[in-house]
């Protein structure tokens, strides 16, 4: 509990800490490290149930395209809302067919959303196809931190949903769903509203971390958005920092979206790689991520 | 009419490769029980070693079909010597999480290593057509289909005729009474992921020439074996080669009748799998 609030209150000073001329990157990389680490706490709300999600891309990519198509007419928040809503309504069209089978079905079948929905994005008449879609920044443009402010609102509304999933009896439902649907099913847990519960809260933060994403990118493309690169990213954190908790996705997300950004320094494409061979390693040999090797409770 | 026809012979053609490439996908899952998110990247593995082989040393790509078939298998074997055994007992979760890990890591290698050009390998007979009566049949896919079919029968034939298919059919059914009877169940499982590398790398050279070389193909094709998988019903062997004609036969006809088909056909294969998986929540599977 104390390493969440020393990282959150580190984010939220960053902007007023003397960092000279390396303040404008760091704050660039504190946004994506936010924006990210929410992301990966969303895909780890719904990992917590036992399903592997791969749709956490296309959840943040309809958050991205919904706030980006909605912001010249209704205004940041409510257009981030929408957004974030657009999100939710795909993941229970996805989640009420797949979530009653078996759990690869639906790791399969989130795949299979996310793809399409980027052919979708690519042939709607009113996305902008593959050209693109240009976003206005949040509010006018007036304040230059709104969107660094946002994108630690949105990580602080991760936290707070995964804290919650973590400290009240919903927790012990999604462990039992998890752990064996069959018994949890015997000791009253209604297996696949948890599962529902769970994937929809996941989406709309996924959702949310889209739009504020689509509001500092300044501009979206069917590539960026749906990009199945961010799915990795969404899982590959919460694995590599410690899964099924609060702070092992938050740390996570700081040493690899860190990492990640200093390696587009040098790497264009191909830098997942790295994200790929951790995930290997992370699974085969530190099973517990970052958190285990730092002797910490699993939640 | 004509045309129709011609649409369903060209899904007919491609149905063969199809059914090869998802066979091996619903090998190692019926057998081995992996959901395997890097099959796909045994057929770029193929379809890759068939590029290079033809640009670099002039190979026809009929050479590098035998090589292809023992280059995925090796592969496949180190894979589950590797990295899958020691995940054989971990639960779901972390052994698909392995295996999409391995998918990243090998598309974006070959990004790095070739870039996201799409390479065809085009030897003198590319074009080829025969003629038969009024409808024409390309050379390469008929022969890729009549290979595949050749492929599909001899893993039939090895399956429920040969001792070691039968030791492979009785693994996939039981995982315990098998190794009372004497059967190495760590060798049957080796030799199943093995051979279905090996499938995939097969229909990866076919690719080379029918389609492209490149860091993606492998994944989309995952995607289409996955669809095919979940209609025929998961790990289900003989359902295999009818849930592939409907997936080819339905992106045929997209292709030919819808307007702008082209790049819609991607969606046929989501909508397969969509449909399938309403069936199977419907009949509550």
């Amino acid at each position: 509990m104390r390493g969440i609030l020393g990282l959150l209150l580190l984010f939220a000073l960053l902007p007023f800490l003397p960092l000279g001329a390396w303040g404008a990157f760091l704050l660039d990389v504190g946004l994506f490290i936010l924006l990210f680490t929410a992301l990966a706490l969303s895909w780890d709300l719904v990992a917590r149930t036992g399903q592997l999600s791969l749709a956490h891309g296309a959840f943040f990519g309809l958050g991205a395209y919904g706030a980006g198509l909605m912001v010249p007419h209704l205004g940041t928040l409510p257009a981030l809302l929408l957004g974030s809503l657009l999100a939710g309504a795909g993941a229970l069209l996805l989640g009420s067919v797949t979530l009653r089978l078996h759990g690869l079905y639906f790791a399969i079948a989130s795949l299979a959303f996310s793809e399409v929905l980027r052919t979708m994005a690519l042939k709607l008449p009113f996305t902008g196809g593959p050209i693109g879609l240009p976003v206005p920044p949040p509010f006018g443009g007036g304040w230059p931190l709104a969107s660094y402010y946002l994108a630690f609102a949105v990580l602080l509304l991760a936290v707070a949903l995964s804290l919650w999933a973590e400290r009240s009896s919903f927790r012990l439902a999604q462990a039992a769903t998890r752990q064996s649907e069959a018994v949890a099913r015997v000791l009253g847990v209604r297996v696949v509203r948890v599962k529902l519960l769970s994937l929809l809260l996941g989406s709309l933060v996924a959702g949310l971390a889209g739009g504020v994403y689509a509001m500092k990118a300044l501009f979206l493309n069917p590539y960026e958005a749906f990009s199945l690169g961010r799915a990795v990213e969404a899982l590959v954190i919460p694995i590599f920092g410690g899964l099924y908790s609060t702070l092992g996705p938050l740390l996570g997300g700081v040493v690899l979206v860190g990492l990640e950004q200093a390696l587009r320094l040098w790497i264009q494409e191909g830098y997942l790689v790295v994200y790929g061979a951790l995930l290997i390693l992370a699974i085969l040999f530190l099973p517990r991520g970052l958190l285990g090797l730092l002797g910490g409770r699993r939640g | 009419m004509e045309l129709l026809l011609q649409t369903l012979l060209n899904g007919l053609l491609m149905a063969g490769v199809y059914a090869l490439v998802a066979t091996g996908l619903a090998l190692s899952l019926g057998v081995v029980g992996i959901v395997n998110f890097a099959h796909g990247e045994f057929l770029m593995l193929g379809a890759f070693l068939s590029y290079l082989l033809f640009a670099f040393r002039g190979l026809d790509p009929l050479f590098a079909l035998g090589l292809a078939f023992l280059a995925a298998f090796l592969v496949g074997a180190l894979t589950y010597w590797g990295l899958i055994r020691p995940v054989l007992k971990a639960p779901e979760l972390n052994q698909m999480l392995l295996t999409f890990g391995l998918s990243i890591l090998l598309q974006n290698l070959a990004l790095l290593l070739f870039g996201a050009d799409t390479r065809v390998v085009a030897p003198p007979y590319q074009a080829a057509t025969l003629a038969l009566g009024p409808f024409f049949l390309g050379a390469v896919p008929l022969g890729a289909f009549l290979l595949s079919l050749a492929l599909l029968l001899s893993l039939q034939l090895f399956l429920t005729r040969s001792r070691l298919g039968l030791a492979v059919r009785a693994v996939a059914q039981n995982r315990l009474a098998p190794g009372l009877l004497g059967i190495e169940a760590e060798g049957v499982y080796l030799l199943a992921f093995g051979l279905a590398a090996a499938l995939a790398g097969v229909a990866g050279v076919m690719l080379s020439v029918m389609l492209y070389a490149s860091p993606s193909v492998g994944f989309l094709f995952t995607l289409k074996s996955f669809a095919i998988v979940a209609l025929a019903g998961l790990g289900n062997l003989k359902g295999v080669v009818p849930a592939a004609l409907v997936l080819a036969l339905a992106e045929a006809l997209v292709s030919t009748y819808l307007p702008g088909g082209g790049g819609l056909v991607e969606a046929v294969f989501f909508l397969v799998l969509f449909l399938a998986l309403v069936g199977r929540a419907w009949r509550g599977a």
